[in-house]
């Protein structure tokens, strides 16, 4: 017999876009809202300081408890599972997309429009951006469009930055600070950043995490929040596509299941965990996996490459200062009319690359004490290093796909998910076009300073993932539509990274985050009516 | 307003950490850099403090690390990387790397070697000059240490990876924001938490450093 939890809304994940749609939907109804996570508590606030000198120290983990040793995948996925998810984690950079990375199908004839424009979601943004707490700096408005100003100044340039945009406005290309998920005021209770310069563990609060969001709902005594307990499916209502339940183990207690009944459910479990339940939810119904009626969850995972690089620079800078901010220039994502598709961001930081304390000179002869320290100044006096990286937009195939792996299961029996990404034919025919073009820009930056490339590297990490669940307007080829509504179940959503349906070439959590808020819009619809 | 070469390197990095924010200095007293040592004093919990020879270790520090740190300067490097060393945990989970889903840990307890190799470099001193390490001038020491340094030592990375205890001391010595400041002659102090009022402007030089070298 399961013990039964009821609520009007039940949210399932954590994470980010669990924070979104939880405090959008408090503020805005009166609905009683369940969150449901299976990971739990990593470190507090006020624990971040220690945990951030051993992480300096030893590298070691600085969120204790954040994952679920069983409940691991395979393929390229965020290991954490725990109250705020890899929000916890990130660094907080927090770009939009571009408005062509809404209708690249309509404008250059690859990949796939969206089924929503930038103007459709850009309130979605600055809504977004509010609740996080965004500082920003304005860039051109024809590559950087915002209808509203930034909640916060930006942070400010470095000693280090300031003189690298004096070298890339040489080149002609506008370079703007990266927008952050960290304070330049106070702002909801949290500090101003400090620039500690550890930004993957704040110890001062300044960055966004999604717990500051559950704890102040929690205190206000709008949302329950289940920890350490598992959704292994979603059943259906008898004779019906409406969802009736999810069902869970306490993870202390397996034995005991837990019912959650909700009006409205809501898939937050990012990237991975969200097709995946989908997929293990399959019954008599839904043969293949709920909202899985033609075969689309799970398909087009998405997620962009990138090339990098280390630039020579022949000027005089002290790495350290602020590693942990960088100049971004998206003038690449929106470029106009072009010949051959390629679309690109391009960002900068400071680097010790080369220029770091060494035991071995260029001879490979030992080094001591005095003489480290004499090789090192020598190799910083002459110069300075500049890191340089480019994400470049690629489309998914039909057949990025993530699926149950029956050799891999948990303590409980159930098959892990298991992610093989793959390019579409598209994009990998243009990968050699896109290198030489994106190193072509690289190479005219460094020129521009009077410096020389000391090294690049491409990467075919999909990062910033997404997909599984794709957004649409047709069901044949999607998995929910605008609004994250799922075609097949009527109070069933799907929010954040899931619905994407590609990845641009920017940072994807802010849209995951904007994406959240325009699903929960369309719930507060059924919840006030 | 520049300060004095040797209050730098006393006190810079302790209290741009303390004063900057309550809540960014850890639990130890952070001499040479509060980030550096871990942020604790003594063993690691539920690990067994392993004590490296504290005379050979500071024998090896006069040997290994900058003279322009001076007999001072060293002792404060030599006790950060003891405290660091008493706080290092064997086997622990390290911090994930970006989207890799498999859980990675941290080595075996270097430690123990570390110890003996402390204990083989008296042993070997003794058997070639008849004295102590520290007794014997730098010159000869380096003569000791040339070889197993460099058998061990293919970079200052991770002081916890080294092969060798002399590695290890100066990896740790050298990744430290004191080494950074003393490299650049500038007070940089990074990875501490400094405020965003001081990003903008050239660091300020370490006194006697105005124009590079110290």
């Amino acid at each position: 017999m399961s013990r039964v939890i009821e609520s009007d809304v039940c949210i399932i994940g954590a994470g980010i876009t669990a924070a979104m749609v939880a405090e959008r939907l408090a503020e805005r109804t009166g609905a009683s809202i369940t969150i449901i996570e299976a990971g739990q508590r990593t470190a507090s606030l006020a624990e971040r300081t220690n945990t951030r000198a051993r992480m300096l120290a030893y590298g070691e983990n600085p969120y204790p408890n954040d994952h679920i040793p069983d409940q691991t995948g395979t393929g390229n996925m965020y290991r954490q599972m725990v109250v705020g998810g890899s929000a916890m984690h990130w660094g907080g950079a927090i770009p939009r997309y571009s408005p062509e990375d809404f209708r690249i199908r309509s404008l250059y004839g690859v990949g796939f429009d969206w089924p929503i424009s930038f103007d459709d979601i850009e309130p979605y943004y600055q809504e977004a951006e509010e609740r996080i707490g965004a500082a920003g700096e304005q860039g051109p408005e024809d590559c950087d469009p915002r209808s509203k100003p930034y909640p916060m100044p930006p942070l400010p340039l470095s000693y280090n930055l300031a003189r690298m945009r004096e070298w890339t406005d040489s080149a002609g290309i506008p370079f703007w600070t990266q927008p952050w998920a960290r304070n330049t005021e106070p702002y909801r209770g949290r500090n101003v950043c400090q620039r500690c310069d550890t930004c993957a563990v704040c110890p001062t609060g300044a960055k966004y995490t999604p717990d500051f969001a559950f704890d102040q709902l929690l205190a206000q005594g709008r949302i329950d929040l289940v920890t350490r307990t598992l959704v292994r499916r979603l059943a259906l209502e008898p004779g019906t596509d409406r969802i009736a339940a999810a069902e869970a183990v306490n993870r202390d207690a397996p034995a005991e299941p837990i019912e959650f009944r909700a009006g409205t459910f809501v898939l937050a479990g990012g990237h991975a965990w969200s097709s995946h339940l989908l997929l293990l939810s399959g019954n008599s119904r839904f043969p293949d996996g709920l909202a899985n009626r033609t075969g689309n969850v799970g398909r087009y995972m998405t997620g962009h490459w990138y090339v990098s690089g280390f630039i020579d620079l022949p000027m005089r800078l002290y790495p350290g200062i602020f590693a942990n901010n960088s100049l971004l220039t998206h003038r690449f994502a929106s470029p106009g009319p072009l010949d051959r598709y390629v679309r690109h961001d391009i960002r900068l930081w400071e680097s010790d690359v080369g220029r770091a304390p060494r035991l071995r000179n260029g001879d490979g002869s030992l080094l001591w004490g005095d003489e480290i320290m004499a090789d090192w100044r020598e190799r910083t006096d002459s110069g300075a290093t500049a890191r340089i990286r480019s994400y470049y937009d690629v489309l998914p195939d039909r057949d990025s796909r993530l699926t149950l792996d029956g050799s891999n299961t948990n303590a409980l029996g159930d098959p892990m998910p298991r992610i093989d990404y793959r390019p579409a034919q598209t994009s990998l025919d243009l990968e050699g076009h896109t290198h030489k073009t994106i190193f072509g820009r690289f190479e005219h930056l460094a020129r521009a300073a009077g410096g020389s490339m000391m090294s690049t590297r491409t990467s075919r990490l999909w990062e910033h993932p997404g997909g599984g669940c794709r957004m649409g307007d047709d069901p044949a080829t999607s998995v929910v539509d605008r609004w994250g509504r799922t075609h097949d179940h009527e109070n069933l959503f799907v929010v954040g990274a899931p619905t994407i349906v590609s990845s641009g070439c920017a940072n994807g959590t802010l849209t995951f985050c904007a994406l959240s808020l325009m699903a929960a819009e369309e719930m507060e619809k059924g919840l006030n009516g | 307003m520049p300060r004095s070469r040797r209050s730098f390197l006393k006190q810079s990095v302790a209290t741009v950490a303390a004063a900057s924010v309550a809540g960014c200095a850890p639990d130890g007293d952070g001499e040479s850099g509060a980030a550096s040592d871990g942020g604790t004093r003594g063993a690691a919990p539920g690990t067994k403090a392993i004590r490296l020879p504290a005379h050979t270790l500071r024998a090896v520090g006069e040997t290994v690390l900058p003279a322009e740190l001076g007999d001072d300067g060293r002792e404060r490097a030599v006790a950060a990387f003891e405290r660091w060393s008493d706080g290092l945990e064997p086997v622990a989970e390290l911090a994930h790397p970006y989207l890799v889903p498999e859980t990675r840990y941290s080595g075996p307890d270097p430690r123990p070697g570390w110890a003996a190799q402390l204990q083989g470099l008296e042993k070997e001193c003794r058997a070639r000059f008849g004295s102590e390490l520290g007794e014997i001038d730098v010159a000869g020491r380096r003569k000791l240490l040339a070889g197993p340094v460099g058998q061990a030592g293919t970079g200052l990375g991770s002081p916890s990876n080294a092969g060798h205890v002399a590695v290890a001391l100066m990896a740790h010595f050298f990744r430290s924001p004191t080494a950074t400041d003393l490299c650049y002659g500038r007070v940089i102090a990074k990875q501490q938490c400094r405020g965003l009022d001081g990003a903008l402007g050239e660091p300020v030089h370490v006194a006697g450093s105005e124009g590079g070298a110290p």
